[in-house]
């Protein structure tokens, strides 16, 4: 379970969070959605404890990401937006690399990295240098790197990016797998059908608030309005200065 | 440990494939010792006063005696026509001696006979030959002239009021390593190439490749990662170093020095010693690099830093060659100066006391880890994780 408690964050002066409350549960997909610049990546970034709350409190299964910040990393596994790699290990070596960083031996990394392997349809590429990898295969390998260490919490920012519908099945597939095991998944996006067809639950922020938060129909109710693009657009644009 | 072990395990592996860390590894200690033999054996060439020197002269015959006695000497001549300037400007000859026509009738009158050498002194490799022959032609001057003043009945001591006797106090080892003054300089040199081309990459390269978010988010401590990425840095600096330092001084045996009435001779024991005493060094170097590296945020950027970072460690080799002191105890203790006395001292043959070995290191370990530290501090930055 992750959860957000009161989440303030300024950059020089400026409110880029004022406030952020939500919870995701486990066994269930929560959705992060908002347009550019709403602090959908600093919540994350507050989440994953690489950036400090000026206020607030982030807790992982319970435990404070700020005050005990290494233990409640091993309870997480994050997959970035940026999806850089290092171009001289080979996808194996990288899965590796990360595995043995969370402390697994080298035989508990290597069961688990083929189990991932398969799952994330890369065999032909797990032992190929990363250089020059396509979008979709960098992908796979950060999805295999964010869950290499069976975490109970998943943070996925914006992991279908720029993906094509395969790769796209693939990172959906892998998503449902973890919510029948149980596991939490957070992922921000702002592609509405897609948070659509896969959370149970969808958190929307605008301006660094929440301003509405339940299941699609609980949106659309607050909303008042049948489609679910439309309420989106009318709950960010409500907090928007005119 | 752990961490450490894993982090190291990978940069290091990640640095042998990085075909531009390893270059930059390797050309420096291959080229260095070459360049070294080239320089030396050159200027031993140059100095060398048994090379055999042949000389354009113009009007021969109207000094046959001079000739003659020259010849003696060992110069070979070569008789030369034309515009003697020109035939030197031009590179076709190093130097041309013209010897007038009244040459002759001068000398039998015993006054002043004048011969001119026409040479180009802004050519290193005519300079030995120019100033041999004007030795030479010193040396017959001398002769005649007390031959002349016997003739007269007077003692050729009256010409000479005061001679200069050289007294040298240092050993031909000390004068030979004052000659190769360079070569600590090349093997501080090398500390810091070596290891750069990893040191950069491991910090600003991780920048560049967007990887250090996901990296940071491991539950590892940041100071075991940075020690993971400085002691790999340091792996390829000490090699580089080392292979420098070895490769150096194996060229050094085939160098013929004695040619200058020199003599260097280092025991494996000394390359042992040299090879302690220059070690921090590299340990210096890797965690200077990433220190700066962690501010570039690509590797083109940090090159450019760090490259002045690179004239840092020549300061105390270069002002010691400039203005040559006497070592005191604490300047052992002094970074990088204290690892130059070190060095030079083991090389020349000289005794180092045994508190130069441990405070020279320990001073610069000190200092490392302080740099480690910041960087490890830095790792922890917002401005520096998100770019």
């Amino acid at each position: 379970m992750i959860e957000a408690q009161q989440l303030v964050k300024q950059f020089k002066g400026v409110d880029a969070v004022k406030g952020i409350s939500f919870n995701a549960d486990a066994g269930e997909v929560t959705g992060l959605l908002g347009p550019n610049g709403a602090g959908k990546s600093t919540t994350m970034r507050m989440l994953y404890g690489l950036l400090a709350p000026n206020a607030g409190r982030v807790l992982i299964d319970g435990i404070n990401m700020v005050t005990d910040t290494r233990l409640a990393r091993t309870r997480l596994g994050v997959m970035t937006d940026n999806h850089g790699l290092y171009s001289r290990l080979t996808a194996r070596e990288h899965i590796h690399y990360f595995g043995r960083l969370h402390g697994m031996t080298n035989d508990q990394v290597e069961v688990r990295a083929d189990e991932l392997i398969r799952l994330l349809g890369m065999m032909n590429i797990a032992d190929r240098r990363t250089h020059g990898f396509s979008q979709g295969e960098k992908t796979k390998v950060c999805m295999a790197q964010c869950l290499i260490h069976n975490p109970a919490n998943v943070i996925l920012d914006e992991p279908t990016n720029g993906l094509d519908v395969m790769t796209t099945r693939i990172v959906r597939d892998v998503v449902r797998e973890l919510k029948t095991l149980d596991i939490t998944v957070l992922f921000s996006s702002h592609m509405m059908h897609e948070v659509a067809r896969l959370c149970d639950k969808i958190v929307i922020v605008s301006m660094g608030e929440v301003v509405a938060q339940g299941t699609t129909e609980e949106i659309k109710a607050i909303a008042a309005v049948d489609d679910l693009e439309d309420a989106f657009v009318k709950l960010v644009e409500q907090v928007i200065p005119k | 440990m752990m961490a450490f072990k894993v982090v190291f395990a990978k940069e290091f592996r990640d640095g042998l494939r990085d075909r531009r860390a390893v270059l930059s590894a390797l050309i420096f200690p291959l080229l260095a010792p070459f360049l070294v033999y080239f320089l030396i054996s050159t200027m031993i060439d140059l100095r060398s006063q048994d090379k055999e020197i042949e000389v354009a002269v113009q009007g021969a015959d109207n000094a046959p005696h001079l000739i003659a006695w020259l010849v003696e000497k060992g110069l070979t001549f070569s008789p030369s026509e034309g515009d003697a300037r020109a035939l030197v400007s031009s590179q076709q000859q190093e130097l041309v001696i013209i010897i007038p026509e009244n040459y002759g009738s001068r000398l039998a009158a015993a006054r002043t006979s004048y011969v001119e050498i026409v040479s180009d002194s802004s050519r290193t490799d005519a300079r030995a030959a120019v100033s041999r022959v004007r030795s030479l032609i010193g040396g017959y001057n001398s002769e005649v002239a007390a031959l002349r003043l016997i003739t007269r009945g007077v003692s050729p001591q009256v010409m000479s009021v005061v001679k200069v006797v050289d007294t040298e106090v240092a050993s031909k080892q000390e004068i030979a390593t004052a000659l190769l003054s360079f070569i600590p300089i090349y093997i501080v040199l090398a500390a810091f190439i070596s290891g750069m081309g990893i040191a950069v990459d491991s910090t600003a390269g991780e920048r560049e490749r967007r990887t250090f978010e996901s990296l940071l988010i491991n539950p590892v401590s940041r100071l075991q990662i940075v020690l993971g990425k400085w002691i790999a840095a340091t792996v390829f600096s000490v090699v580089g170093m080392s292979m420098t330092l070895v490769l150096c001084m194996w060229v050094m045996s085939y160098v013929p020095l004695e040619e200058l009435g020199l003599r260097f001779q280092v025991s494996p024991l000394q390359v042992v010693g040299m090879l302690l005493a220059t070690l921090p060094l590299a340990f210096l170097a890797t965690s200077m690099q990433m220190l700066v590296g962690i501010f570039a945020k690509s590797f083109k950027d940090a090159q450019s830093y760090i490259g002045v970072l690179v004239l840092l460690p020549m300061l105390p080799g270069l002002y010691t060659t400039f203005n040559p002191i006497g070592t005191e105890t604490w300047m052992y203790a002094v970074p990088m100066l204290g690892q130059h006395l070190l060095l030079t001292d083991v090389m020349g043959g000289e005794d180092v006391p045994l508190i130069g070995y441990f405070l020279s290191p320990i001073s610069v370990l000190l200092l490392c880890l302080v740099f480690s530290w910041l960087t490890a501090k830095l790792f922890e930055r917002e401005s520096i994780i998100f770019t």
